[in-house]
């Protein structure tokens, strides 16, 4: 197995203000001495780990034991296995109670439904490790005949590791034995050419005004935009994926197909209202190995020339030269590659999930 | 002597300094801490074996040239997380987002990060040292962990390319390793002057005495030589101490 799985993403947005700085505008760095676009890292991951379709990608069939199960009757199901097990009504209710409330809150009381407020709010994703984790605690309640203590309902928490948590990592500076290593670094994502950021001057018209008195705007404003093609940088670390998961290989690779499929689909969601500017990634190389990872963002030192023709083409083409350069003066920087060329149509998704979750 | 000499280059990076509150700057140059931690990085060193990491920072003694200063840029950064009021604990990152969004409260930090910025950097090893320079070089080859440049989001734009080289002091180490060219394509804009402009003069930090560094010749004197303190050497990893450090700083 590969410790490293590099992507190289470039995708292109058209006029947006995907990320924005403390005065509203488009964040910016300088490379190669010209000013490029820029998206955080920080939102960038944001939006993935928030996003429906890594959601969706880790948890699609109920039940599969690999990716946990999303359900609001998880106090439902305690309490019944407590009945299983000999247990009286009042005291698995009570119990099992306790045990949902480390999910989430509880639903209220119904006067028809007497099983009502073991249910949770809102739906939890459980993990298999957490899943086991209950048995086990129910098990022992049981057996005892009594009721769980603080520390064991703890311990239901502390076993389980979240899929996002594992891969982008977790610093709480006030209990640091809770602290994840994050397996998985992104960069911040840099336009290929230099921009400018344009400013656009809008009015919004009060339907209401009749234009007897004026026929002035009811609000004037000024908002920065810019389009850019961006080159996305991001090295998934599988053996510290694999560790931070408790060793569930599948588990991770799961991870990684979902975290990529997203990273391919899903934009930031800054202004989106006013410019709709959702794309999918166009050009994408994938590298697996044990090699020292590196970006290849110095593709752009030199931004693609703005009488840039074909300003996909010649991205995709300086990417190439860097990865070919790198090698050539390097040695191959990794043991295995897969491409995906949305702007001529080589490659597919299936496969690149395929390559990436080996 | 022997010295270990790589290359450090990002398209973006950050070098930790004196920080409160907010305002988090960045040096202009990698210190002690830095290049400690990346090693502990390509090692695979668990972040609580504190011995190790101890080891690393004093048994080696190190040397930077900077090849690009580059320029600072200022980031504005948010985080959006929910209070911690209530038993609720939020399982994942959505959670907290999604689940606790009555909740949530916005936490500000202004962030330095430095552009287009590339250094070298020598190491030799003293007599207590855990590991070999050709065992750290190997080390860098096939890391463990991720390397970064101060921050995780700072990934190696280049590969390091370190190699171990003899030489007499600090200086000709340095000035002796060449690196292989970052853009060995396209050489007629490689040599364009504007995208990672060479700089006139060099600056060299090391530490020790002067001798480490160079003996004295024509350009090179002890006249010439600044005395730095930097708080980066680190002290406590718990605790999240550093010590001040001694370094010289000489531009040629």
């Amino acid at each position: 197995m590969s410790r490293f799985i590099q992507l190289h993403v470039l995708t292109a947005y058209p006029p947006a203000n995907l990320n924005r700085d403390d005065l509203g505008r488009p964040k910016t760095a300088k490379m190669g001495g010209c000013d490029r676009l820029r998206i955080s890292s920080q939102s960038l991951k944001r939006h993935w780990r928030t996003s429906e379709l890594f959601q969706q990608v880790l948890a699609t069939e109920q039940g599969d034991s690999l990716i946990g199960t999303r359900t609001k009757r998880q106090g439902v199901l305690a309490y019944d296995t407590l009945l299983e097990l000999g247990v009286s009504e009042k005291k698995a209710k009570l119990w099992a109670q306790k045990i949902a409330e480390q999910f989430g809150k509880l639903k209220k009381p119904e006067k028809d439904n007497p099983l009502a407020d073991l249910e949770i709010e809102q739906l939890v994703h459980l993990s298999s490790a957490e899943q086991n984790g209950i048995n086990a605690l129910l098990k022992t309640l049981a057996e005892e005949g009594r009721e769980p203590e603080k520390a064991e309902l703890d311990l239901l928490r502390k076993e389980n590791m979240a899929v996002d948590i594992a891969l982008f990592g977790r610093m709480l500076a006030s209990k640091p034995t809770y602290n994840v290593e994050a397996a998985c670094q992104v960069a911040h994502a840099l336009s290929a050419h230099s921009v400018v950021i344009e400013d656009d001057y809008f009015t919004a018209v009060d339907d209401l005004n009749d234009r007897s008195e004026d026929a002035g705007a009811a609000h004037l404003g000024e908002a920065g935009f810019a389009a850019g093609l961006f080159y996305s940088y991001i090295c998934i670390n599988k053996e510290l994926l694999i560790e931070n998961l408790g060793g569930d290989k599948s588990l991770a690779d799961r991870a990684v197909a979902a975290l990529t499929e997203t990273i391919l689909k899903v934009s930031p969601s800054g202004k989106q209202n006013s410019y709709a500017s959702r794309a999918y990634a166009s050009y994408v190389v994938a590298e697996a190995g044990d090699q020292q990872p590196r970006s290849l963002s110095a593709a752009y030192l030199k931004p693609v020339d703005r009488y840039s023709e074909d300003y996909a083409h010649d991205a995709i083409d300086a990417l190439q030269k860097q990865l070919q350069s790198f090698d050539n003066v390097y040695g191959d920087c990794a043991d295995s590659r897969y491409v995906l060329n949305a702007v001529t149509g080589e490659g597919n998704i299936k496969e690149l999930l395929a390559f990436v979750s080996e | 002597m022997e010295y270990l000499v790589f290359r450090l280059y990002g398209a973006m990076a950050s070098w930790g300094n004196v920080a409160v509150g907010e305002s988090r700057h960045s040096a202009h140059y990698p210190g002690k801490s830095a290049i400690a931690g990346l090693f502990g990085a390509a090692l695979g060193i668990p972040r609580e074996r504190e011995d190790l990491h101890q080891n690393l920072a004093q048994q080696y003694r190190q040397a930077v040239k900077v090849l690009n200063v580059g320029t600072l840029l200022k980031d504005f950064h948010t985080v959006q997380v929910p209070d911690s009021a209530g038993k609720r604990r939020y399982h994942t990152r959505r959670d907290e987002l999604v689940v606790g969004k009555a909740r949530l409260g916005t936490l500000l930090s202004r962030r330095e990060y430095l552009v287009d910025a590339q250094a070298v950097v020598a190491l030799r090893s003293c007599e207590e040292a855990n590991w070999t320079l050709a065992e750290l070089c190997e080390a860098l080859a096939r890391p463990k962990y991720h390397l970064y440049l101060g921050r995780k989001a700072f990934p190696l734009s280049a590969p390091t390319a370190a190699r171990v080289i003899g030489a007499d002091n600090f200086r000709s180490a340095l000035d002796h390793y060449e690196s292989p060219e970052l853009l060995d394509y396209q050489p007629e804009w490689a040599r364009q002057e504007r995208w990672l402009p060479t700089e006139e003069s060099c600056r060299y930090y090391w530490e020790g005495s002067l001798d480490d560094f160079s003996a004295e010749d024509g350009e090179f004197s002890a006249g010439s030589v600044q005395r730095l303190s930097r708080l980066d050497q680190p002290l406590s990893r718990k605790r999240w101490q550093f010590q001040p450090r001694i370094e010289n700083l000489w531009q040629s």
